[in-house]
C-alpha cells in the first residue's frame, strides 16, 4: 500500500476525470455513468494513447476539451503511477493548480502570445480585438482549463490555464481571414478535424462565423 | 556542471491534426527515461501539449538540456524554440543541442533503416528529405547524412532526394542505376507525410513501386527507431551552455 495515498482517501473531480483513492489503489475515470465500463492498461502510454481520441474516433490536439471517452476507468497501486497517468491526460495540470495556489504561476496574455509570432502565424497578431474575445470565448469554453489568462478565476480544484495555447493561436490565424472575406458560415460537418479551421463545416469555424456581432 | 538535478527536455513539433506526429517523441523519452542519466526527462511541442512556452514549468532540475527532435537546422531550431522555450530569461542553467538531423550518429540509423527494407550492397539508397525552396537551409542536414551513408560504403550508389524541392524523389529512377533502390524518409514520425503523401505522390503498391524491371522500395521513418534515442543522448551529453 502507498502511505501517502492512504493519508489521502476520498474522490475528487479534476477536469473530465474522477479520482478515487482507497486505502490500496487509486482508480482514474472518464465521465460518464456506466457501471460496466472499459478498463485501460494503467500506464502512462495507454493512458496517453486512449485520450487521444474520442468517442467518435477523432484526434483531440487540444487536452482539455471536454470530449473525452465516457465510461473507462484504470487502477494504479501508487500515487506516483497515477500522477503519470494525469499528467497524459491533463499536461502540466497539477503544476499548474500547484503554482496557481502557491501565486507563483506566470500568467501570459493573448496580446502578447500573438504579438510574438513569426512565419505563418505573424498574421495572427492583426486580429481584431472583437476577433480575439470571439476565438478565445468559443474555444475556452470547451475546455475544461481556466484561462487565468484572461482573468477568468479557478474554483478549488480547477485547472489554471495560464497561456493561450496553440490551438487558439491557429484559430485567431484563421479568424484574421475570416474578418478580411467574411464567408458565409456552413452547415457543421462534425467529420471536419477540431483543430482544421480552415476546412468548410469544422464546428469552431462555423460557429465563429455564424456569431460575430451576437453579445457572449 | 553542478552536482544538482539534471535535467532533459526533448522539444517537437506535434501535430494539431495528425494524432501519431508526436508518438516517436514520447517513445524516445520514455527510453531515454529508462536509461536513468536524467533526474527528469520530458517533454514540449510546438503544436502539442505540453507547449514549448511552457516547457519548464514542471521541471525541479536546475540544470536542463534540450534536444530539438527536428531534422533540419534552421528556422524551428534557430527562432521558434528558442523563442518560444523562453530560452533567454528561463532563469536556470539551459544546454541547447543541436537538433536530431545534425548529428553525424544519425547516419547510422539511415543506414538500418535501408537495410531494414531489403537493401543490400548492389543496391542504390535514397536518402528522403522534406526540403523547402523558402528555407534553403533546410536541406543541409540531408545532404550531410547522405555524404555519411555514402562514405560508409554500404551500399552501390546513395543519392538525396526531397519532398518539396528539386532534386525530387519522382525522379529517383532517373538520378541512379541500380536495380533496386531503396528509399529512407528522413522524418521524425511515421505521420502524415510518410504514411500517405509520399507514398500516394509516388503511386506505391504497399511498400514499393516496380518500373522498367527495376524496384523502388520504401523504407520506415528514420526517426522513429529506437536507436535514436542513442542520438538525442549523444546530443545531450555534447550541447553547449546557451548563450542567447
Ligand atoms: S487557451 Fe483556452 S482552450 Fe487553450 S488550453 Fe487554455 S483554456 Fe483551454
Amino acid at each position: 500500500m502507498d502511505e501517502l495515498m492512504a493519508s489521502h482517501i476520498g474522490a475528487f473531480m479534476l477536469g473530465q476525470l474522477t479520482i478515487s483513492l482507497s486505502e490500496d489503489e487509486a482508480v482514474l475515470a472518464g465521465p460518464g455513468p456506466c457501471p460496466i465500463d472499459t478498463e485501460v492498461v494503467a500506464t502512462p502510454e495507454a493512458i496517453r494513447e486512449w485520450v487521444r481520441i474520442d468517442a467518435l474516433g477523432r484526434y483531440r490536439p487540444l487536452s482539455g476539451a471536454r470530449t473525452l471517452r465516457p465510461n473507462w476507468h484504470a487502477t494504479f497501486a501508487t500515487l506516483a503511477a497515477l500522477d503519470e497517468a494525469i499528467e497524459a491526460v491533463y499536461p502540466l495540470a497539477q503544476a499548474h493548480i500547484a503554482a496557481w495556489d502557491e501565486g507563483t504561476l506566470r500568467v501570459v496574455g493573448l496580446d502578447e502570445v500573438l504579438a510574438r509570432q513569426t512565419g505563418r502565424y505573424r498574421s495572427a497578431a492583426s486580429l481584431s480585438q472583437e476577433g480575439r474575445d470571439l476565438a478565445s470565448s468559443l474555444l475556452c469554453a470547451g475546455c475544461v482549463r481556466v484561462p487565468v489568462w484572461r482573468r477568468d478565476y479557478p474554483a478549488a480544484g480547477e485547472i489554471p490555464c495560464p497561456e493561450p495555447c496553440s490551438v487558439l493561436v491557429s484559430y485567431c490565424r484563421e479568424a484574421v481571414s475570416w474578418e478580411e472575406e467574411h464567408p458565409a458560415p456552413r452547415a457543421i460537418d462534425p467529420l471536419v478535424p477540431f483543430a482544421a479551421f480552415e476546412q468548410p463545416g469544422n464546428a469552431l469555424r462555423e460557429t465563429y462565423l455564424y456569431l460575430p456581432g451576437v453579445p457572449l | 556542471m553542478t552536482g544538482g538535478k539534471r535535467g532533459l527536455l526533448l522539444a517537437g513539433h506535434g501535430s494539431h491534426l495528425d494524432a501519431n506526429s508526436s508518438a516517436p517523441i514520447f517513445a524516445h523519452a520514455a527510453r531515454v527515461r529508462a536509461r536513468g542519466c536524467y533526474d527528469e526527462v520530458k517533454v514540449a511541442f510546438w503544436k502539442e501539449e505540453p507547449g514549448l512556452s511552457r516547457a519548464f514549468d514542471a521541471f525541479t532540475a536546475e540544470d536542463i538540456t534540450v534536444v530539438p527532435v527536428f531534422i533540419s537546422s534552421g528556422y524551428f531550431t534557430e527562432e521558434v524554440l528558442p523563442r518560444e522555450l523562453g530560452l533567454a530569461t528561463v532563469g536556470r542553467t539551459v544546454r541547447y543541442a543541436a537538433p536530431v538531423g545534425a548529428h553525424g550518429a544519425l547516419a547510422a540509423v539511415i543506414i538500418q533503416r535501408a537495410r531494414e527494407a531489403g537493401a543490400g550492397p548492389a543496391d542504390a539508397v535514397a536518402v528522403l528529405g522534406h526540403g523547402t525552396p523558402r528555407n534553403p537551409n533546410s536541406e543541409k542536414n540531408i545532404y550531410a547524412q547522405a555524404e555519411r551513408v555514402r562514405t560508409s560504403g554500404a551500399f552501390a550508389e546513395v543519392t538525396t532526394v526531397f519532398l518539396d524541392q528539386e532534386p525530387s524523389m519522382h525522379n529517383v529512377f532517373e538520378m541512379t542505376a541500380a536495380t533496386t533502390i531503396v528509399a529512407v524518409p528522413v522524418f521524425v514520425a511515421d505521420g502524415w507525410h510518410v504514411g500517405t503523401t509520399i507514398p500516394a505522390d509516388l503511386a506505391l503498391d504497399g511498400a514499393e513501386l516496380r518500373r522498367d524491371g527495376r524496384t523502388l522500395r520504401y523504407a520506415r521513418a528514420v526517426g522513429t527507431h529506437e536507436l535514436v534515442a542513442d542520438v538525442i543522448l549523444a546530443l545531450a551529453a555534447e550541447a553547449p551552455l546557451w548563450t542567447s
